[in-house]
């Protein structure tokens, strides 16, 4: 070993100096050998101390509320008070020797919100603007002026507009069961438009609502560690599902093979066996060619699919429409469907269907022909040739060959069909799509490719993100019927969103790859609306948002921004940090976060834990901040009373009505009973009532007691739980047990796995079944522009924290190819300016090999905020709709929970230059 | 020399690069009192620059006859990032106090030069063939330790009882030797307390029975914390009886303790598009970091995931897999103190009887989820 001295003239020498003085190195005291033994130690309790103060003096239980869902049992530490440091929980039962444990679910913004909380972009006070929106101009005010000033002029807008002028939204800021039941419970009182929150962010899985009759199926994320073949497609568990990605690594040590497809080298893509790069939008097309393989080469499961699905249904050559028993006989029912019975080799009507009086998909003796021609007798007398939808699905799959997709997604036929066969192979094979699949025009078509591929090759459903049925809920979230309205088709509405549509996208060039003109498209959302396809009573004149980031999330940013404020005469915000929405608010109260108040959650499906927050015992309040259940409650209270002033009391509301005495009346809104109401009649006085109610009603959380959950912070969800399937006590869940073993219909019309739709758009637009549709980015700006989720934000909670910031670059940027970048003259930490025909903003430019040629990336979710002139990364995002997801009024395709579109985000097409 | 050696593996192939390890260690020690630029744990890159930036180019750690080597301490701003705060209340005015004019862009105070993972996710290699993957990083407390040899104060040493390499506090001067002479550069120093802090390998919990934060807060499940010499236990049983977790940069002749089972990549592409059996890390890239027994481990990773894959038993899988997480950790510390005092019994998982009917009322077809009438 060198000795000190031969180290400092050798550091000395490649001049980096340490300037230590040469005195003070003749003073240092020689002591034994510290490889050997150190005899000072009292000093380690140094370190002892500070890990002692970041414990605290208080521990409480804590999850986080945000829109990953990821919800993960936290410990609380607190001292004097304050929040000090967050930890997982980590004590999560294992549910069988041969399933790993779910600890220590978790991520990187979950360990530092006890840092977020303080910091210097909370909000203490109720502010009252105090210059033009936006101008950053406030006066700080009294709750008491604040609640009674926005109590009157809601009540003011009620009785002028009726309940429909006022919005009361909780976007997805809170999605657990506690928080957010205040304001539900408040807006469903009153009557007031909320949206589906799903279908406004863009997370609705439609092309599932096609197959399945519900968008949310598949599994619990456990269940990848069983599966020996793992397709994660359009999805990046790595970024977007850290608290169970482990479960993926952990199944490929088990001997799972790992395809993950995207367009981007991504986190995910890193630790697979296989990365098929594929162009955006393009999906539909690898998904038909997959279908093409697997009919091609007879690697389907006929039984399965026999009883499983519509494909042995008959379908009109004439006129491509399902055979009814309408069609049969006059006046005969239009839900009741028919197969080829070979056994009798007549036309025989399938059970199981939404009109057919035996509810179960059992064949008994029926043998449903999947292929052939024939000829069935007409109400009329005059034949009718009928096919069946098998038939139909192989014709319209023949014309996909990974041959004939090459071109479209960019994919080695080999690799297309290697893909096919080997998952038709696997003993359990899993297919995982990701909320970026439908952000894309025709995510809703490549899913439903995806759905029938998996159904051919016998192995169930393709994974959207399945959810449990926790049930109870309704009293006290839905106390009355909500005015709900359409997520996208409202905010495409609200924000005029057609006037950017027309301008981005080629008039002829859009007909060519949809079969529809532009103005087509904006009338077929004015139908939508008109024929109640689609829910929509209007525009607000008073919104009052909880949690959502309403002006951030939206796209075409700048312009969305203006009509919307132009329209809304009343702008309430109430949030825990002045985001790019609060700071365009006319009022902004301030809410508690995370760790302050009591909360519950049991969603959504990833695992069957409930999280329970227990604050710290003695944390101190956070300036002026209150509950939302609180903030709802006094604002019941002043409604009510300004209600009372004007003379209002049950205002009706025709367009709900309740049955009295067998006759059919308006519901009235009681807004002279709405405090009494909120709190039903006393007993849910704060935000610990609420957590109380609900584990005593919910029937998914028995047996466990109240106190059984404040002592461990969580409980464990029962069978009920399970939507389709039981939620078995050792095993991970899986979507349509029901359905595969007890053989209960499907909720689709025809009762079954449903390939055929034959709904107007549909007929019209060539899609009655399964097929793909080119990509809509204009190709007059040269590169496609998408915008997946970031792991260093759940959308735009904490993504201005600054210590995630200080662990990427400090301020928002996007990434490109080397060779785009090259081309361009553009480096590595460049500013420049993304531009097109709607928009523009600025941001840091980032050279990411990963990045497809072609193609620009940028995490999503900046605040506008964060960018020059506040002009966020959305500015240039067109507005679009998919055709397919306007239609309704059909069998399952019915406005609700389970059918609601995408507001489309990943389709414009942009140029980007040094700025 | 110490009687007994913490050490802990990381498994690359489970590693998702989320920082939870990275936050973890942030609260729980440098986000306060002049170690707030320093990440004592970091996540990286690779192939990249690190943190600190191109610390791989740094020197220090001893030559091959067993010498100190040169090294440089890296700059503030240029090679850590110095830590910027962001102009909240002036971009923000969250608490509605007066202004003038319009209210500027929420940013650094400060553009900053680089940062603790500047170059995320950018690797090297042309797309589709690109590659790149995470590189976890702590103090490796060496068995011979650089900083310790450097220390011309001899305020550095190894604790006997678990070979935890400490930076003593009250005898430290701040001179910065041994943050110039660890060649892994970690070895920070604090500027407001002027002396030089590091990794502790969490002894205060250790000490508790506690793993430290990174390993217990790590959501990945990637680490494995234990006594290089407790048969029993995982860590022993990666690196002695498998020999598939290997030292970064062996090379540099200090003995780390912090051993990684090295990555598998995805195959490449060869110009037609079509897969070729190659992956696409390149073998070169991992022997300059994990040593020549890479090729090696990687076969036997890949025949025991085949094993497994086959049904056959493999011990390694399945230490690798990590059932339980409370298994991956073995302190031989007295029995955990969680907070809340005693540990809580384990919530049983309930079979309601609604279930049983349900069980019951099952008619399963034989072979998966096959059709037929049942």
């Amino acid at each position: 070993m060198a000795s000190r001295r031969d180290f400092l003239k050798l550091t000395g020498a490649c001049g980096l100096a340490l300037g230590l003085p040469e005195e003070l190195l003749a003073r240092i005291a020689e002591v034994q050998d510290p490889l050997q033994a150190y005899p000072e130690r009292a000093w380690e309790d140094f370190y002892r101390k500070e890990f002692a103060a970041t414990r605290g003096d208080a521990v409480g239980y804590a999850f986080h509320c945000s829109n990953c869902q990821g919800n993960c049992a936290f410990h609380v530490f607190a001292k004097d008070g304050m929040v000090t440091r967050e930890e997982q929980l980590a004590q999560y039962p294992q549910i069988s020797p041969s399933i790993p444990d779910p600890n220590p679910r978790g991520c990187n913004k979950g360990t530092i919100h006890s840092q977020a909380m303080y910091e210097k972009d909370r909000l203490l006070y109720p502010l009252k603007r105090a210059g033009r929106r936006g101008s950053g101009k406030w006066k700080r005010i009294s709750w008491d002026q604040a609640i009674g000033e926005i109590a009157e002029k809601t009540v003011e807008t009620i009785a002028r507009h009726g309940p429909a002028g006022v919005m009361l939204y909780v976007g997805t800021g809170i999605l657990s069961q506690g928080r957010r039941a205040g304001p539900l419970r408040l807006g469903s009182l009153m009557g007031a438009i909320r949206l589906y929150p799903s279908s406004a962010v863009g997370d609705m899985f439609t092309g599932a609502t096609l197959a399945y009759g519900i968008p949310n199926v598949g599994t619990s994320l456990d269940a990848w560690f069983e599966m020996d073949y793992i397709v994660l497609w359009s999805f990046n568990p790595n970024v977007t599902r850290i608290p169970d990605a482990h479960y993926l690594w952990e199944a490929k040590w088990r001997g799972a093979k790992i395809v993950v497809i995207s367009p981007d080298y991504n986190p995910t893509a890193i630790h697979a066996d296989r990365w098929i790069p594929i162009q955006p939008g393009s999906d539909s097309f690898l998904a038909m060619s997959l279908v093409h393989v697997v009919l091609a080469e007879k690697l389907y499961k006929e039984d399965f699919i026999r009883e499983q699905t519509d494909l042995p249904f008959l379908v009109r050559e004439d006129d491509g429409r399902l055979l009814r028993l309408a069609d049969l006989r006059q006046g005969g029912r239009d839900d009741v469907f028919y197969c080829w019975d070979e056994a009798t080799g007549k036309a025989a009507p399938m059970p199981g269907t939404r009109g057919h009086i035996r509810k179960s998909l059992r064949l008994g003796a029926l043998k449903p022909a999947l292929t052939g021609r024939f000829e069935v007798a007409g109400a009329d007398g005059k034949p009718i040739p009928v096919t069946t939808v098998f038939e139909k699905v192989r014709a319209e799959a023949q014309k996909f060959s990974p041959e004939a997709t090459q071109k479209h997604t960019g994919i080695h036929p080999g690799v297309v069909r290697q893909l096919a066969r080997e998952y038709a192979a696997a003993h359990d094979p899993g297919l995982t799509i990701g909320f970026s699949l439908h952000k894309y025009a025709w995510g809703v078509l490549a899913c439903w490719a995806q759905a029938l591929f998996c159904a051919l090759t016998g192995h169930d459903v393709v994974d959207t993100e399945h959810q449990w049925s926790l049930g109870g809920i309704g009293p006290l979230a839905s106390p009355k019927p909500s005015r709900f309205s359409s997520g996208f088709l409202g905010e495409w509405f609200s924000g005029r969103m057609s006037e950017t549509f027309r301008r981005h996208y080629p008039a002829k060039e859009f007909a060519n790859r949809t079969g529809l003109t532009p103005d087509g498209l904006v009338q077929l959302a004015e139908r939508s609306r008109a024929d109640k396809w689609l829910a929509n009573y209007g525009e607000p004149r008073v919104r009052i948002l909880f949690a959502d980031n309403m002006f951030r999330r939206n796209k075409s940013s700048e312009h969305y921004k203006k009509t919307v404020l132009d329209a809304t005469e009343l702008y309430v915000n109430v949030n825990f940090r002045m985001d790019s929405s609060a700071e365009l608010a006319d009022y902004v109260l301030p809410a508690i976060s995370h760790y302050e108040g009591w909360d519950i959650r049991g969603e959504v499906g990833y695992h069957r834990y409930v999280n329970l927050t227990v604050p710290p015992k003695g944390l101190k309040p956070i300036g002026e901040t209150k509950s939302e259940w609180e903030i709802c409650r006094l604002l019941a209270e002043r409604i009510e009373a300004a209600a009372g002033r004007r003379g209002l009391g049950r205002i009706p509301d025709p367009a709900f009505t309740v049955e009295r005495d067998g006759k059919k009346e308006p519901l009235t809104r009681d807004l002279d009973t709405l405090h009494a109401d909120f709190t039903m009649q006393g007993k849910l006085g704060n935000d610990k009532d609420v957590v109380k109610w609900l584990i005593e009603n919910v029937p998914a959380f028995q047996p466990w007691k109240f106190e059984d959950a404040v002592e461990r912070g969580f409980i464990v969800l029962n069978s009920n739980a399970g939507l389709t399937s039981p939620l078995y006590a050792d095993k991970p869940y899986r979507s349509f047990e029901e359905q595969f073993y007890l053989k209960r219909p499907y909720p689709t019309l025809s009762g079954r796995q449903q390939f055929c739709i034959d709904q107007e758009v549909f007929a019209k637009l060539g899609c009655t079944v399964p097929t793909a549709r080119e990509a809509l980015h204009p190709s007059r700006f040269p590169l496609k522009y998408y915008s997946p989720h970031t792991r260093w934000g759940i959308h735009s909670t904490w993504r201005t924290s600054k210590y995630m910031l200080r662990l990427q670059r400090g301020v928002p940027h996007l990434n490109l190819n080397p060779a785009d970048a090259a081309k361009r003259g553009i480096k590595d930490g460049d500013t420049v300016r993304v531009f097109n025909d709607v928009g523009e903003f600025r941001t840091m430019a980032k050279i990411l090999p990963g990045v497809r040629p072609g193609t620009l990336m940028m995490d999503h979710a900046w605040e506008p905020h964060q960018f020059a002139r506040r002009r966020g990364m959305d500015a240039p995002v067109a507005g679009l709709l998919s055709p397919l997801e306007l239609a309704g009024g059909w069998g399952h395709l019915r406005f609700g929970a389970e059918w609601d579109g995408n507001q489309l985000a990943y389709e414009s097409s942009v140029e980007v230059a040094k700025a | 020399m110490s009687k007994r050696q913490l050490a802990m593996v990381m498994d690359l192939n489970k590693c998702i690069g989320c920082q939870t390890c990275t936050t973890a260690c942030k609260t729980q020690w440098t986000n306060r009192n002049g170690r707030e630029y320093m990440y004592w744990n970091n996540v990286e890159t690779h192939p990249g620059n690190g943190y600190p930036r191109k610390w791989q180019e740094s020197g220090g750690g001893f030559d091959a006859s067993g010498n100190l080597r040169p090294g440089r301490i890296p700059d503030m701003n240029q090679d850590y990032g110095a830590p910027f705060d962001l102009n909240y209340e002036q971009a923000l005015n969250p608490l509605g106090q007066g202004t003038s004019g319009e209210p500027p862009q929420l940013a650094p105070a400060r553009m900053p030069y680089w940062g603790a993972n500047w170059d995320e996710d950018q690797g090297a290699g042309d797309y589709p063939n690109n590659y790149y993957f995470y590189l976890p990083r702590i103090c490796n407390h060496c068995t011979n330790p650089a900083c310790l040899a450097a220390c011309p104060r001899q305020a550095i040493y190894k604790r006997e009882q678990d070979g935890i390499v400490l930076i003593d506090q009250e005898r430290c001067r701040g001179y910065q030797h041994c943050v110039a002479a660890c060649p892994y550069k970690k070895v920070y120093y604090n500027p407001l307390f002027k002396r030089s802090e590091k990794c502790i390998f969490c002894y205060p919990r250790i000490e508790q029975g506690l793993p430290p934060a990174c390993a217990q807060q790590c959501v990945g499940r990637i680490r494995f914390v234990g006594y290089l010499d407790d048969a029993a236990g995982p860590v022993h049983k990666l690196v002695t009886k498998w020999k598939v977790a290997l030292p970064l940069h062996a090379e540099l002749g200090t003995q780390p303790n912090v051993y990684y089972v090295p990555p598998l990549s995805p195959y490449r592409y060869d110009a037609e598009g079509t897969l070729t059996s190659e992956r696409r890390i390149p073998d070169e890239y991992l022997v300059k970091l994990f040593g020549p027994r890479v090729p090696e481990v990687i076969s036997l990773l890949e025949a025991e995931r085949e094993r497994k894959r086959r049904g056959e038993p493999s011990e390694l899988m399945d230490l690798l897999i990590a059932y339980r997480h409370e298994e991956m950790f073995k302190l031989d510390a007295p029995s955990p103190s969680k907070p809340g005092g005693a540990r809580l019994r384990v919530i049983p998982i309930v079979a309601v009887q609604d279930l049983e009917r349900r069980l019951s009322e099952r008619a399963i077809a034989a072979g998966g989820h096959a059709g037929g009438a049942a």
